[in-house]
């Protein structure tokens, strides 16, 4: 490990080659992920459900911009959410399928190296996605006469930090179960179970040895509760560190697990 | 001294465990290989479908590890590999592709701008540098995949099957190409089922069977013999 750290902090001091590798894998994924359909229609769609909300916003009647709000935000994180769920469960089954990652594998590139490049790219992907969609959510807000609210910003942040978190998770899901299908599946009942946590550890106390396994579970499952600001607008005074340092730090240690089963597999 | 080899297995075992139902099954990549490929040697691999040829190239490139012996090479940076079928990301063009392979190389900007004008120009596709990827031939893919096995200057170039599917006039240009290359000094490992491309461009042919290495060939064994190298070939893969 300390022999990772002194190249890792090696490549750093010096002329960047790590970071610079990472970065042309990012921009190769993201120039990837720009011309696949999936991600066009997902984009689409999300424009699409944004104008129902709009209608629905009308059906509320004096709820109009609350419905609006809601809506729009939940519709944002669904559809970031499929296509950095798709992305990630393809970034690399998709290539290693393709044979495209013969070529990179290689040449002087580490599979870590590979698979940070493929995941921030991914990243940027789904950001780019959202952000398309929170302009225009936030262009007909505008239209209907909301006036801005620091609170959006923090939502949209909580959002993307639930879309990496679960990202992370389907990159690991997608090598370790080498089908797109089945990441998808596990990732979607993670992504469940991880608005529910607070609940399911009431029902899974330590005291009863025969739900140890659900209770150990709930500790390995991601809290994105947590980022679900949307329900935490009136507290102003949430830690956002705290919850930037969660999602950096979770993701991290999931995709580190999905380095580590990548350095193990074979081609 | 003698010069490091460019390529060396010893005692080199890969088996394959596939699991269905929690149910092993093995099967044998290659067995006990030992080979040692000289640095500007042209060393030619041949065998039937399945005898090993691929297993030995992905042992080599590190896409397989070892059930059991040792493996070295020179550092992947020295390393152009060309697949048996190439595939690139069908939304570059040929000069982006080159690019982006050559940056992954660690070329420079500066270095990058010649080589890549150097590759497009030695496998004829300067005229279609700039056509997305997916409007190209599968001849011309596999020009490309040349270009990119040779664009970071590699001591040693390794091509598993390098003109299949490619007409008679690209076949030409590539065992042209490949002789310049050699002749320059770079160490080429080709496998290959074209019996005629490895006796013209190889000094030496070793013949895989079931996973073995069971005949290494010199070129002037196969000068001498009637049957030429395809003699040789049938003689050891019947016996």
């Amino acid at each position: 490990m300390a022999s990772g750290f002194r190249r890792f902090g090696g490549a750093l001091r010096g002329d960047g080659a790590l970071v610079k590798k990472v970065a042309i894998l990012a921009w190769n994924c993201w120039l990837d992920n720009l011309g696949s359909r999936f991600y066009a229609i997902s984009i689409i769609f999300g424009i699409v459900i944004l104008y129902i909300s709009l209608l629905l916003g009308m059906l509320a009647a004096d709820q109009e911009l609350r419905v609006l709000l809601d809506f729009g935000l939940g519709f944002i994180e669904l559809m970031g959410l499929a296509g950095a769920v798709f992305g990630a469960a393809t970034a690399v089954l998709r290539e290693i399928e393709s044979k495209t990652i013969y070529l990179i594998l290689t040449r002087p590139v580490s599979r870590s190296q590979y698979l940070a490049g493929r995941f921030l790219g991914l990243m940027f992907s789904a950001l780019v996605s959202m952000l398309i969609m929170a302009v225009l959510h936030l262009a007909i807000l505008f239209f209907k006469g909301w006036t801005w609210d620091r609170a959006y910003l923090l939502a949209f942040v909580g959002i993307y930090f639930k879309v990496l978190i679960t990202a992370a998770v389907t990159l690991f899901l997608s090598l370790f179960s080498s089908s797109v299908l089945t990441a998808m599946i596990i990732a979607a009942i993670l992504w469940t179970l991880g608005h529910f946590l607070p609940e399911i550890r009431v029902m899974t106390p330590w005291a009863r040895p025969a739900l140890w396994p659900l209770a150990g579970l709930s500790y390995v499952i991601p809290d994105l509760q947590l980022f679900n600001l949307r329900d935490r607008l009136a507290d102003p005074q949430w830690p956002l560190l705290a919850w930037t340092g969660y999602a950096f730090v979770y993701s991290l240690a999931w995709l580190m697990l999905a380095g580590f089963w990548l350095r193990k597999k074979e081609f | 001294m003698a010069a490091e080899a460019a390529l060396s297995f010893k005692s080199v075992t890969k088996t394959y465990g596939y699991s269905h139902l929690g149910h092993i099954t093995y099967s044998l990549g290659v067995e006990n290989l030992s080979l040692e490929v000289k640095p500007g040697e042209a060393f030619g691999l041949l065998g039937l479908n399945g005898s090993g040829k691929t297993t030995t190239f992905k042992l080599a490139l590190g896409l397989l590890k070892p059930t059991s012996g040792q493996v070295s090479m020179l550092e992947l940076s020295q390393v152009g590999f060309l697949p048996e079928l190439p595939y690139f990301y069908p939304f570059l063009s040929p000069e982006q592709s080159l690019r982006f392979y050559g940056r992954l190389s660690g070329l420079t900007e500066a270095e990058l701008a010649h080589r890549v004008a150097h590759a497009l120009e030695a496998v004829g596709l300067a005229g279609q540098r700039r056509r997305k990827i997916r409007e190209l031939s599968k001849g011309t893919v596999q020009r490309l995949g040349l270009a990119q096995a040779m664009l970071h200057d590699p001591k040693l170039m390794m091509l598993d099957e390098p003109v299949s599917g490619l007409d008679p006039l690209a076949i030409k240009d590539f065992r042209d190409t490949l002789a310049s290359l050699n002749e320059q000094g770079k160490t080429l490992i080709i496998s290959s089922h074209s019996i005629s491309e490895l006796e013209k461009l190889c000094h030496r042919v070793g013949v895989l069977k079931e996973g073995r290495l069971v005949r290494l060939i010199e070129q002037r064994q196969w000068r001498q013999a009637s049957g030429g190298l395809e003699g040789l070939f049938v003689e050891t893969v019947r016996s």
